[in-house]
């Protein structure tokens, strides 16, 4: 059974039916939604059942699609893609179950959020440069309208500012992929990842033509002044996606591509790549200080966690030793995963506190841990796991980069401070809301009703799961980072 | 000798026919008889095509060529007219003088074909003409101030524009002796006479082809025509300019340096096109700019010819696209109104039609898996693979610039607002929007089997 098409086209065929409905109510639209999106999250579990192979990719499906160009519709998974389709299926899953309160044209919303699943599947799956690229700017269009139809006060201009500033991102990432085709004279990334196509200053090209692509969608400082206004405009599973799985984009395109495909041109490059990932995690973290508003506050967070991911890649080029290597690079796949668990649980809990109390200032709270006890505490252990705490999801990831780090470029872990001021910002906000004296304005406030309940507490336990027993996850990542560097 | 010319000449006898029937069904005041006659006539020249499509020879002692290139033309251009029609019937149905517009149409298109398959410059020549007088007609029909206007100016542009073609391709004639195109590798060594005769094609067609800065009456023609005189003005009779110097170019030495000259102009092209469009509030004029911008994306391609196979399926494949998605999107504009805020509202109100809109916008600036990205991937790969990468950075960043434009139209027909009800929705209408979402959807998908 082709698991892999099943799973990516899933989504848009149940959208396309959902469109093609004559009559629709908002109960259908939802129910549509979250079958589509579960059972997708079950195939994602029966692919990762069915396992990957140590020497390269694994449950391979191809079919024709242009071949006098030698594009074809390929995918496969590895140890690299695999846990990144799994975090897909479940965050989009969750955010279904989360969305019933939409009330607004619920059936366009919903044939929004499956176009984007595809298109994410698809961008982790894809083993065409074509296809992948068809894929990765599709979810734009669909991220785009997303924000501009569902958003919050000031959504237009963040849409807007959204799509040109990563169309313009993602665009130099097409030149590199006509680069790499005209010298190999395929789309198959398998091809250009066993005998890399291009050397000197064609791969360099290349290489700064990606490298910005992948900064812009990461995002990497200075390139990351979209986020904010994407990430706090956008409706709460818009942020949840965004964050949670299309910030992935950039660090998967960054080690399939740049690290994969121009391994000389990159390791070059790593120096300069370390240096903008140890900034970015430490001025996010330092953003993510002076913000008030809570769900800028994450949006920040997000730069500073995914600094570590490209700090990782980098060491992973520049390290001599297999296993220093891998252990790089193992650190750095799981940080993308543990990033994706912990900040959708964090987008969550923002986005339900600002359904009861439309507000997201940290000022304007206080106390309210003993009136939303729920809440509260998943959003304390969210925080914890978020600012690096020994047994939960992110210190596990993080050990490892800074590890590596340790060992190769002593410097580099100067980006450790981050860890420092974001335990202080997480504090600063757990104070401001959930402790102190209790602001009588939020005494009629409900706590999580049980679909609340249902995704948090999903998503609490895997944070916990991944920090007590990295391996479930580590394992099937080490097999492929080994092959890789090996 | 004339027979076998002849029998590959059938499309072309076919609409030379077909015109001179709907001259008659005209005088006998019969306009919907007329456009059956159109309609029926271009789908048989279509499959008249067909038969020759692998065909490599020319006729007429070298002067006409039935090549790839002309027999592309022919399937991309003849069901592109067809559609136009439709789009003059929902129009101006059932008005005065309907039917000559529609036998004028298949007219012009005749000069379209005559351009994609010209290999001499004569016919050349012959082409623009041919194409030029119908089209003033074709402008001037609403016969009101604005449309004489722009028909007076168009029709100057192009009796300016056409003597200096005609002028400046006697140094080709003099320098090889010869009107062909096929003779034009004797101009190896002569950059002087090359640059002059090229100079004087770029002005002829660039006028028609809509390249700065030879296309300031393109934005007043548009506007003063009918809408469906503009949308066809804006892909058939430009998208054969382009053909034309294709033809011109495959067989002109890479000297002199004409290959960055033309990059020149394709990238002024598309930045001015692009820029211009960003400050328009008037649909049409909109519209306008943005297939200025367009026109520098075509020149891509031929900026690439004879230095990247891919060049020539490149422009194929995006004139294919450019023809059905800006089609697509005058048919819109057509049906929602001629100003900017007429749009408001407008997907919310008719969602298939808002819909179809936004997909031939975004397949305009080249978002996949659109026909329009498959188009562009191909010009940018060809431009890359010639040896000019700033080029393709130039288009890439003009995409941006390009998503900005349309973007102005696509926020508002979602936004929330009241202005519009329920509305009519003719019929031709509505098929030529179905049928050009359907190719704009679905060919981006399928180009592997035109590829060969």
């Amino acid at each position: 059974m082709p698991l892999l098409t099943i799973a990516t086209l899933l989504p848009l065929v149940a959208g396309l039916g959902l469109m093609a409905l004559p009559a629709r109510s908002n109960g259908m639209a939802h129910a549509v939604s979250i079958s589509a999106t579960g059972a997708t999250f079950l195939l994602a579990l029966a692919i990762w059942a069915r396992g990957t192979d140590p020497g390269g990719f694994a449950q391979l499906e191809e079919a024709a699609w242009i071949p006098a160009i030698g594009a074809a519709w390929r995918l496969g998974v590895d140890g690299l893609s695999l846990p990144l389709v799994l975090l897909t299926g479940l965050l989009f899953f969750l955010s279904a179950i989360y969305s019933v309160r939409i009330t607004e044209r619920p059936a366009t919303y919903v044939v929004l959020m499956l176009l984007l699943e595809t298109a994410s599947l698809g961008t982790f799956m894809a083993l065409d440069g074509l296809l992948f690229y068809v894929f990765f700017e599709v979810s734009l269009v669909g991220m785009y309208f997303m924000i501009a139809g569902w958003g919050h006060e000031d959504r237009q201009r963040a849409a807007l500012m959204f799509f040109l500033y990563t169309l313009l991102g993602s665009l130099p990432l097409l030149l590199a992929i006509i680069g790499l085709y005209l010298g190999s004279g395929t789309f198959d990334m398998r091809a250009w990842t066993q005998a890399p196509p291009l050397t000197g200053p064609a791969a360099m090209l290349a290489l700064v033509a990606m490298l910005f692509t992948f900064a812009v969608k990461t995002p990497v400082l200075p390139f990351h002044t979209w986020l904010p206004a994407a990430h706090v405009q956008a409706p709460t599973a818009g942020s949840v996606i965004l964050a949670g799985v299309m910030l992935k984009f950039g660090t998967y395109g960054l080690v399939r591509f740049s690290f994969e495909m121009l391994p000389d041109a990159f390791a070059a490059a790593a120096p300069a790549v370390l240096a903008f990932g140890v900034v970015s995690a430490i001025y996010g973290a330092l953003a993510a200080l002076a913000q008030s508003d809570l769900k800028k506050m994450i949006a920040y967070t997000s730069v500073n966690h995914m600094g570590y991911v490209v700090i990782g890649v980098a060491v992973a080029a520049l390290a001599t030793g297999p296993l220093v290597r891998a252990t790089a690079l193992d650190g750095a796949t799981l940080q993308m995963v543990s990033h994706g668990v912990v900040t959708g649980a964090l987008f969550f809990l923002v986005g339900m506190l600002q359904d009861r109390a439309h507000s997201r200032a940290m000022g304007d709270f206080g106390g309210l841990l003993g009136r939303v006890p729920w809440l509260g505490w998943g959003f304390i252990v969210a925080a914890f796991a978020s600012l690096g705490l020994p047994g939960l999801a992110h210190f596990p990831a993080e050990f490892q980069i800074f590890l590596a780090t340790f060992g190769t470029r002593p410097w580099g872990t100067v980006a450790l401070v981050g860890i420092v001021v974001t335990a202080a910002l997480y504090l600063r906000a757990i104070a401001a809301v959930f402790l102190g004296p209790a602001n009588d304005r939020w005494a009629a406030m409900p706590d999580l009703d049980r679909h609340e309940r249902l995704v948090i507490g999903l998503l609490l336990a895997l944070i916990v799961l991944i920090g007590v027993m990295p391996g479930v996850m580590l394992d099937m990542i080490h097999r492929t980072m080994s092959g890789l560097v090996g | 000798m004339m027979g076998r010319d002849l029998s590959f000449l059938l499309p072309e006898l076919v609409l030379v026919g077909t015109a001179m029937l709907m001259i008659v069904a005209e005088m006998l005041r019969a306009a919907r008889l007329g456009l059956a006659i159109g309609l029926a006539g271009l789908a048989t020249a279509t499959l008249l095509t067909l038969p020759v499509l692998d065909a490599d020879t020319t006729v007429f002692s070298g002067t006409y060529r039935i090549d790839a290139l002309s027999g592309w033309a022919k399937l991309i251009l003849l069901p592109g007219t067809a559609l136009a029609l439709l789009m003059v019937r929902a129009e101006i149905g059932g008005r005065l003088r309907e039917g000559s517009v529609h036998a004028l149409i298949v007219l012009v298109t005749l000069g379209a074909l005559m351009l994609s398959g010209a290999g001499d410059m004569m016919l050349v020549v012959l082409g623009v003409v041919l194409t030029g007088l119908g089209s003033f007609a074709l402008v001037a029909w609403p016969r009101d101030d604005a449309a004489t206007e722009a028909a007076m100016k168009f029709l100057i542009f192009g009796a300016v524009t056409g003597a200096v073609m005609i002028y400046g391709l006697t140094f080709w004639f003099g320098g090889t002796g010869s009107t062909l195109f096929a003779d034009l590798g004797r101009l190896t060594g002569r950059p002087l006479v090359l640059a002059a005769g090229l100079t004087a094609l770029i002005v002829g067609l660039g006028y028609k082809g809509a390249l700065v800065p030879f296309h300031f009456w393109v934005p007043d023609a548009y506007q003063g025509a009918p809408v469906s005189i503009a949308a066809y003005l804006s892909v058939i009779t430009k998208a054969a300019a382009f053909f034309a110097l294709a033809q011109a170019l495959r067989d002109l030495p890479r000297e002199a340096g004409w290959p960055l000259a033309l990059g020149l102009i394709a990238a002024a092209t598309m930045t001015f096109g692009y820029l211009a469009a960003l400050v328009q509030s008037n649909l049409v004029r909109l519209l306008a700019y943005s297939s200025i911008a367009q026109s520098g994306y075509l020149l891509l391609a031929v900026v690439a010819l004879g230095a990247s196979e891919l060049a020539l399926p490149a422009l194929l494949v995006f004139a294919a696209a450019y023809v059905a998605m800006n089609l697509g999107a005058f048919a819109v504009v057509l049906l929602a109104g001629r100003e900017l805020s007429d749009l408001e509202g407008f997907g919310r109100a008719h969602p298939w039609v808002g819909l179809s809109m936004a997909v031939f916008l975004f397949s305009l600036t080249g978002i996949p898996p659109l026909f329009g990205f498959v188009g562009k991937l191909g010009l940018f790969a060809a431009a890359i693979d010639a040896g000019h990468l700033w080029l393709a950075v130039i288009g890439i960043l003009n995409s941006v610039l390009g998503l900005g434009v349309y973007l102005r139209l696509v926020v508002p027909m979602f936004a929330a607002s009241e202005r519009h009800g329920a509305m009519p929705m003719p019929a031709p209408l509505l098929t030529v929007i179905a049928l050009t979402l359907a190719v704009t959807l679905s060919f981006g998908m399928v180009t592997g089997l035109f590829l060969r």
